[in-house]
């Protein structure tokens, strides 16, 4: 029975292979409110399963949640669509959680974790439905240079992509931290594996913003976002830099 | 030999259309599309922009704006539309109407680029119909078309970055940049590349990778005849491994040279330069280019295919036969950009390489983006139609109209940027015409108290107008080389200076002496050469800045928070140049015998000193004699010399052959030393023919005033890498107050006036002429050569001086609005001041406008446009046609000025349509390169074309790009005639270059010379769209 749980938990907090049915079934799914459900709900199933399961995780499932953290991560880098990096990077996230597992003193905690990795993933869902809206796709490389015809979109963006890979202030960072430090003398093989998964999250943020931040302009201009549709992600992401930075002490 | 004769003959010709870079010291203007000058301008425009990749004309946004200041003539823009429609065929509805819609009110074009859709699919995407059913394309014509557009004389690397991704140009192109840095570096580097004398090619080759050596050695190992490694041999073995038809060969090379069109135009000039010192040093041309490219290109497409991409035309064309659907997948997905929404779905196609699949996709993939290119075009027509109250006209059409309509609005793309253009060029002829005046100058009673002669530069417009307002000044436009090709060799410099436009090649050298003491050069020199090594070799900079690093800061705080101050303190330290004296007078034979033998003296009392370490004073005048003697095989031996030393036979032979080969005291070399002097100064003849000329050539044959001024300009800016283009383009990207000088000295001399006199030029006594410098930055004029000046003239300098002052300070005052709009409402001082702080700001981009702006060039008398403020756009050359029955004066002003002035013009033209390709970007991310250019960054291309702080203000076009107007005042047929004997004006003029206009001042007629024929009309403003067809 407690097999079985795991197996439902890797589905919602994903473990490769299971992993793949999240990644397919966000590709699928066409509209944004369906993925900012699927984006915000996802985790949080698994860690309602989780929670009723007794006691910690092997440590091999733990083993096994970085492993695939890795493995998403380093696909990531490779990934030019934006919808797509947004699911790799999510699963890639999400699976960490099950090292966080080992050491949230709550499940409250676990919880904001998670929320705290999938707000800006919501975010970049929604600025990649209005990149798709300009140019039919979101793809780095060729719709590039919104820096310069659509800075507003572009800073947010920009900073969506920072906070989803962990950068400092914002929550994932901290959250990251504290785990590799409790990880570390525990399993410190799954510590290092975990390092590189950020490791490569950093890489793929930078090839994604380079991709389609910088670089020449497509060659009939793009409106960007009015003042009124960027406050509201722009609040937000002030939001999750304050919660990344208040809850440094619970973490540490 | 043949085959290399035929390759190196082959990139000659391929090269042509690359346009030569000169290195910055001495910036020169030049069209970039200079190699297509013998094509109509709208031809050579659209072939140079697609071998370039730039843009030829602004966005037409651009031109509404210019459309809305009335700066586009709407009558003209309106004809040109007509002009157009009458070409095309009929439609229900006047389509002129609809295009000037769309241009006038429409930023982006309505017709988009079709690849896929045509007209039936619009039209049933405007009825809100399905898309009809469409036969696909036969597998054999499609791969015939993919042959076609990927093989055909492109470089094989493009193609294998367009079918793979695999970003070899990029690669390569970083490569080429580094050898190139390390080849032609003119000693900004302190680790040099070794063995530079040996060529580019060889030199390159000895520190090239293992792998480049390997791909040689494969190369040559495979080669029919054993191969030879000489860079021509290796471009042909290249070719033949990449399987590249010999016919294409031509237009392959011109791709490969286009990719970095800088650093192929520098070393294209550099091979044609034989008097360049690096040149002659290091050579390196366009051949020793190529290879080098070649046989990178080859290592790494090896490196990258792996042996599993096919990598030669046979290869590639067999591939394509097999499986034309992958390759066109291939294409579009990492050549021509995919169809977005399908872009994820190509990529995971192409990476699975199932060929059912790809078959599938395929299909699918033309569907969809046929029906979006389909929907994309009936948006924008629909958009079109509705904001201009078009709905009807659109609603009205029929399939074949709309197939027709849309097969108009694309070939209107291609003519629309030449239609604006020639608007805006109509509207700017109008202006001209509306303010010359045909009527002669009043007749004076006595002389002006000044006469000046400036540079025709645009920015000598301003000073001239303002100095005529001041006072009684009379003032004159000529080539800032005063008609006098120098090679000048500068005080305390070893190398000569070209003073004239680059057509030219000066056969006299001016030198500059001093009757001053020697200064202690060496000491500062070494100095600079000690703190350049310390900072940019590789350990030292680290101690460099803990040891002396404050001092630097001193520096940078005084240079950024006190410039003027800061520099007038610095400027005290460093001593002022001496009282120079310019050598301008032929030596005699004679002269130049004493010379050489006092020069041979020097070296042998040094060459005893040093080989017997004896002392100068042992060294008499007559064993110097007797050793010059024998080296110079003039006598056997030196017994004098024997005795004196003590030497034995043997050894005083040995140091006589040792004087000979060692110290050049020869024949040969005596030879070689007077033909040298030979080339220093004027003959008396020749000082006469050029200072008759220059006056003739503006028309100043009598009425000499007192003072003379001739002015010849030059800039002053800090940390400026293209100091030398805010320089006179007439003296080679150098000041002109050498020539000035030269001039003024040859006019001065009482041996030259009596000769003018006997050809009909009389020059008073009185009359002086003074060389003076007018710095376009602070709008200074100072006065030179003052020591020279009689002493009757010295109570009236203060009179000149003071004029000029007031000039300058007007001139400020008009100018410095367009730099800094806060200096609206300054007074002229406050405004010089503002100027001359510009001039001393380290962190100023822009310390002036330059010449941009440049519209005209006007040949005539001084009348013609004084009552017209022409606020700096005009090179105005004075001429009168009266003193010229041969028309030779007026041929000469065409053949260098006038052709000057339109490189000046089109380099102008293209920095500011299109600044990032043919202009050289922001200089805010300059780099100077190897001390002769500049790059964007740490590796790019050599920037070749103006900066955008030169050209652009805010990011929009501050200079307004048009061809050259240019006016000539003189009778019709005199004019005419002389355009037609000038062979290259006579090709601009025909091909659309120049916009010509004659306005005879005999007949009151304006003529306009206009799509191959003449429009004549009375001068009278509202003959004006007459005039210009409307």
């Amino acid at each position: 029975m407690t097999l079985l749980g795991y197996l439902v938990v890797a589905l919602f907090l994903p473990l490769f292979p299971i992993s793949m049915l999240f990644n397919r079934l966000y590709a699928r799914v066409g509209t944004l409110r369906a993925r900012v459900f699927l984006l915000l709900v996802w985790p949080q199933l698994g860690l309602l399963v989780l929670a009723e399961l007794p006691g910690q995780p092997p440590t091999w499932v733990v083993h096994w949640a970085v492993v695939t953290a890795c493995f998403y991560a380093f696909r990531a880098v490779a990934l030019r669509d934006l919808t797509l990096w947004i699911a790799y990077m999510a699963t890639s996230a999400w699976s960490l959680l099950w090292a966080m597992a080992l050491f949230a003193p709550g499940d409250m905690l676990l919880v904001l974790q998670a929320l705290a990795f999938s707000a800006p993933f919501v975010l970049l869902a929604w600025l990649a439905s209005r990149i798709e809206l300009l140019f039919g796709a979101a793809y780095a490389g060729t719709c590039g240079g919104l820096g310069q015809t659509a800075p507003r979109l572009s800073v947010l963006l920009v900073f969506s992509i920072l906070a989803a890979v962990g950068t400092p202030l914002f929550p994932g960072f901290f959250a990251l931290l504290a785990t590799t430090a409790n990880l570390l003398p525990v399993l410190p093989g799954a510590a290092l594996v975990m390092l590189t998964a950020w490791f490569l999250w950093a890489w793929a943020g930078a090839q994604m913003t380079r991709g389609l931040v910088v670089g020449p302009a497509a060659d009939e201009p793009k409106p960007d976002l009015g003042l009124a549709a960027t406050l509201p992600p722009g609040v937000l992401l002030a939001v999750l830099a304050v919660a990344g930075v208040t809850s440094l002490g619970y973490l540490t | 030999m043949g085959a290399k004769l035929r390759v190196r003959s082959m990139i000659y010709v391929a090269g042509e259309p690359v346009p030569f870079f000169w290195p910055m010291r001495a910036f020169i203007h030049h069209n970039p599309l200079h190699g297509f000058e013998h094509l109509p301008f709208d031809q050579a425009v659209e072939k140079g922009t697609r071998l370039f990749h730039g843009r030829g004309y602004l966005p037409r946004v651009e031109y509404q704006r210019y459309l809305a200041d009335g700066q586009v003539n709407r009558q003209a823009l309106e004809s040109g539309v007509r002009r157009f429609v009458e070409t095309q065929p009929a439609l229900p509805f006047d389509l002129t109407d609809w295009l000037m819609a769309e241009l006038a009110q429409h930023e982006r074009p309505v017709a988009v680029e079709l690849t896929l859709a045509g007209a039936d699919e619009v039209y049933a995407a405007l009825q809100g119909d399905e898309s009809p059913a469409v036969t696909e394309i036969a597998t054999d014509a499609l791969a015939a078309e993919l042959r076609e557009t990927l093989l055909r004389g492109r470089p094989l690397y493009e193609v294998a970055d367009a079918l793979y991704g695999t970003a070899i140009g990029q690669e390569l192109d970083e490569q080429v940049i580094r050898a190139c840095l390390d080849f032609f570096d003119e000693g900004q580097s302190i680790w040099t590349m070794p063995n530079r004398e040996r060529g580019f090619f060889r030199a390159w080759l000895d520190v090239a990778g293992k792998d480049v050596r390997r791909t040689l050695a494969d190369l040559m190992r495979r080669a029919p005849d054993g191969g030879d490694d000489d860079p021509e041999s290796v471009i042909a073995l290249v070719f033949a491994e990449f399987g590249v038809p010999e016919d294409v060969w031509l237009s392959y090379v011109t791709q490969e040279l286009a990719r970095l069109h800088g650093w192929a135009g520098f070393i294209r000039w550099r091979s044609n330069a034989g008097h360049y010192y690096w040149e002659q040093r290091f050579p390196g041309d366009l051949v020793d280019y190529v290879a080098v490219r070649m046989l990178l290109a080859l290592t790494l497409l090896r490196r990258r295919s792996n042996g599993k991409l096919p990598v030669t035309v046979g290869a590639l064309a067999d591939a394509i036969e097999a499986d034309p659907f992958e390759f066109y997948l291939r294409r579009e997905f990492y050549g021509a950009g995919p169809f977005l929404p399908m872009a994820h779905r190509l990529e995971d196609t192409l990476l699975r390489g199932n060929r059912t699949h790809i078959a599938a996709v395929f299909a699918e993939y033309r569907a969809g983006k046929r029906r979006f290119e389909a929907e994309r075009q009936a948006d924008r027509l629909r958009h079109f139609a509705d904001r201009s109250g078009l709905g009807d006209v659109l609603g009205r059409l029929g399939r074949d109209d709309l197939s027709v309509l849309l097969d108009s609005l694309r070939a209107f793309r291609a003519h629309e940027g030449m239609i604006w253009l020639r608007a805006m060029e109509a509207s700017a002829i109008g202006g001209l015409l509306q303010g010359i005046s045909l009527q002669p100058p009043a007749p004076r009673d006595k002389r002006p108290f000044a006469k000046a002669l400036f540079c025709i530069d645009t920015r000598s417009e301003r000073l001239r107008r303002n100095l005529e307002s001041v006072g009684d000044y009379e003032t004159y436009g000529i080539a800032g080389f005063f008609g006098v090709p120098v090679s000048f060799m500068e005080l305390g410099k070893g190398s000569e200076n070209h003073l004239c436009p680059v057509l030219l090649t000066p056969k006299n050298l001016v030198i500059e002496m001093t009757a001053s003491g020697a200064r202690d050069e060496a000491a500062f020199s070494a100095l600079g050469k000690a703190m350049h090594e310390l900072k940019e070799s590789v350990l030292t900079p680290f101690v460099t800045v803990e040891a002396i690093g404050l001092l630097f800061g001193f520096d940078m705080v005084g240079k950024t928070m006190l410039p003027t101050g800061y520099h007038r303190w610095r400027d005290r330290l460093h001593e002022e140049k001496p009282p120079t004296h310019l050598v301008i007078d032929k030596l005699s034979r004679e002269q130049a015998d004493s010379i050489v033998r006092a020069v041979q003296r020097a070296v042998i009392v040094k060459a005893v000193e040093q080989e017997f370490n004896l002392a100068p004073e042992r060294t008499t005048d007559d064993i110097v004699r007797e050793l010059r003697e024998a080296a110079l095989d003039h006598q056997g031996g030196a017994p004098a010399f024997i005795a004196a030393f003590g030497l034995n036979e043997a050894r005083a032979a040995a140091f006589i052959a040792r004087l000979r080969d060692v110290y050049r005291i020869n024949q040969a070399f005596a030879q070689f030393q007077l033909e040298r002097l030979g080339r220093i100064g004027f003959s008396l003849e020749e000082q006469t023919g050029f200072v008759l000329q220059a006056l003739r050539s503006v028309g100043l044959t009598d009425g000499f005033s007192r003072f003379i001024l001739l002015v010849g300009h030059g800039s002053s800016s800090e940390n400026n890498p293209y100091e030398s283009a805010l320089d006179c383009g007439a003296c080679g990207g150098s000041h002109g107050l050498v020539s000035a000088r030269v001039l003024a000295q040859m006019a001065n001399k009482p041996e030259v006036r009596r000769r003018l006199r006997a050809k009909g030029i009389d020059i008073p006594d009185d009359a002086w002429f003074v060389p003076a410098l007018h710095n376009t930055t602070t709008d200074e004029v100072r006065l030179h050569d003052l020591a020279l000046l009689p002493p009757s003239h010295l109570v009236y300098l203060d009179r000149v001086r003071n004029g000029l002052a007031a000039a300058s300070r007007l001139c400020a005052q008009e100018r410095l609005p367009g730099l800094d709009p806060q200096a609206q409402g300054l007074d002229p001082a406050g405004a010089y001041r503002s100027a001359r702080r510009n001039a001393m700001d380290w962190s100023q981009v822009r310390p002036e406008w330059g010449l941009s702006r440049n519209a005209y060039f006007i040949i005539g008398r001084r009348a013609l446009t004084r009552s017209k403020t022409l606020d700096g756009r005009a090179f105005l050359h004075s001429y009168d046609y009266r003193v010229d029955h041969k028309r030779r004066l007026l041929e000469n002003i065409l053949t260098g000025p006038l052709v000057v002035g339109q490189w000046i013009n089109m380099e102008h033209y293209f920095s500011t349509v299109d600044n990032e390709r043919f202009g050289s970007g922001s200089k805010v991310y300059h780099n100077v390169a190897g001390r002769f250019g500049v790059m964007s960054g740490n590796l790019s291309d050599l920037r070749t074309g103006l900066p955008a702080q030169t050209v652009l203000d805010g990011g929009r076009p501050y200079h307004q790009p048009m061809r050259l107007i240019t006016v000539i005042e003189a009778p019709f047929d005199h004019a005419v005639q002389a355009v037609e004997s000038v062979a290259v004006v006579k090709r601009l003029v025909r091909n659309g270059w120049v916009r010509l206009l004659i306005v005879d001042p005999e007949t009151s007629m304006v003529c306009l010379y206009d799509g191959g024929e003449w429009r004549r009309r009375v001068h009278a403003e509202d003959h004006f769209q007459e005039l210009c067809g409307l």
